[in-house]
């Protein structure tokens, strides 16, 4: 049985990019139906260009950062194995475990800047709006002053130990020097880490901690106690 | 190629095929940017880790459309974002039009908005992502001839927005 006009305005209205035999068999069919189509088509273009955004021109490069993370994954264990392990772990039942992203807070920040530090340093331009800064931040339950916030230059959301985390440029009148908060990780206040001719400083925070990171070149001492003073945490910026 | 090579490459196709659509989705469905941005990277940091559970690849894009809904609906229910920064987005798209255009454009853009989810869900998906209606039926666990009359309320609705607000050109009362 065809479709009445009533039956096919409505599809028009549903679907009208609709092009089944039955529809065009009811498009053609007279020349009623033939401009209702023709309206819903030309409806649709403009529908179609009015929800076109276009994303952020840096959006797939941070995607495709996030493959070069390693993959926690299962480490399956055989079933009759998993049974006296069973036994020997007693409570816990453990029959997989989750195998570490990094041994330790020092190797994750030497191993994060070696993947992209240099580069995120050289895409980083002129200041940033401080409403974006704060949007990301505000994701991580963080804060930056105002001081903090006028010279940071380039902030993205990163791999941490145990979470997402922010990956921060500066601009110091030594250059630019790197910020990376762990909102989640806990690291030991003070230490340095030296890798690859750059060298960090670790700053444990209120909560999570973060790295500063510079070359050699770069005392990141004065940036070490602007982070810990400025850097707010543990609160949601609603 | 190594798994692991071969494993970021079919990451990054999927990053290359879908980023851009569940950026828009993501911008519709929350009007924020920044927040859709997030979305859209804890999407795929969601998909890279549970990458090797995806057996069937035609399904890449109803399943990163899950992943990405159900965050969102984890985010909404711990922050409510701030709308809308959808009109900061489309600024430059919006500077090739004639002045009508533009302002039908925005107009029909600030009916998207205003439409209801139960509306607005249906028709993303279609538009959007180009899904059929037994592919929405099937994302949002509803019946296919429930589909069909959203989508048909949905293009009735911004229609009359459209020539409501088109016949006084009175767009700024929509932002």
């Amino acid at each position: 049985m065809s479709m009445n006009f009533s039956e096919f305005k409505k599809l028009m209205g549903a679907d009208p990019l609709n092009r089944d035999a039955e529809t065009l068999r009811a498009r053609h069919s007279s020349p009623e139906f033939e401009a209702v189509a023709t309206e819903a088509e030309a409806f649709e273009e403009k529908l179609q260009a009015a929800l076109h955004l276009n994303p952020p021109h840096d959006l797939l490069s941070q995607i495709k950062d996030i493959s070069q993370q390693p993959v926690r994954q299962r480490s399956w264990i055989p079933l009759a194995l998993a049974a006296s392990l069973l036994v020997f772990v007693g409570a816990a039942g453990l029959v997989w475990k989750q195998s570490h992203q990094w041994d330790s807070v020092e190797a994750y920040v030497a191993d994060h800047y070696s993947h992209d530090g240099s580069t995120v340093v050289a895409k980083a331009g002129e200041n940033l709006p401080d409403q974006e800064i704060a949007e990301i931040l505000a994701r991580l339950d963080a804060r930056a002053d105002e001081q903090l916030s006028s010279i940071i230059t380039f902030i993205k959301f990163c791999p941490t130990p145990d979470g997402r985390g922010a990956h921060m440029v500066v601009s110091t009148d030594q250059g630019p020097m790197t910020i990376i908060y762990m909102p989640k990780t806990q690291a030991t206040d003070g230490e340095v880490v030296r890798f690859d001719q750059m060298h960090a400083s670790l700053v444990n925070l209120e909560h999570g901690s973060a790295a500063v990171i510079g070359n050699q070149s770069q005392n990141v001492n004065s940036m070490v106690v602007m982070v810990r003073d400025a850097l707010k945490t543990g609160f949601v910026d609603a | 190629m190594t798994i692991k090579t071969e494993r970021t490459h079919r990451f990054n196709e999927l990053a290359e095929a879908y980023s851009a659509d569940l950026y828009r989705y993501a911008m519709w469905i929350c009007g924020n940017d920044a927040l859709a941005k997030d979305l859209v990277q804890e999407t795929f940091l969601r998909a890279w880790r549970a990458l090797d559970n995806l057996k069937d690849v035609a399904a890449a894009k109803s399943w990163l459309i899950t992943i990405l809904r159900r965050e969102y609906a984890r985010t909404f229910e711990r922050k409510v974002p701030a709308f809308t920064d959808i009109e900061k987005v489309t600024i430059e798209d919006n500077d090739e039009l004639k002045p009508d255009e533009r302002t039908e454009r925005d107009l029909l853009r600030k009916g998207i908005l205003k439409l209801d989810s139960k509306y607005r869900d249906p028709l993303l998906l279609q538009v959007v992502f180009g899904h059929s209606c037994a592919e929405i039926s099937e994302q949002l666990g509803i019946s296919k001839s429930a589909v069909m009359t959203q989508l048909f309320r949905a293009r009735e609705k911004l229609k009359t927005q459209l020539q409501k607000d088109g016949v006084t050109g009175n767009v700024h009362e929509l932002f």
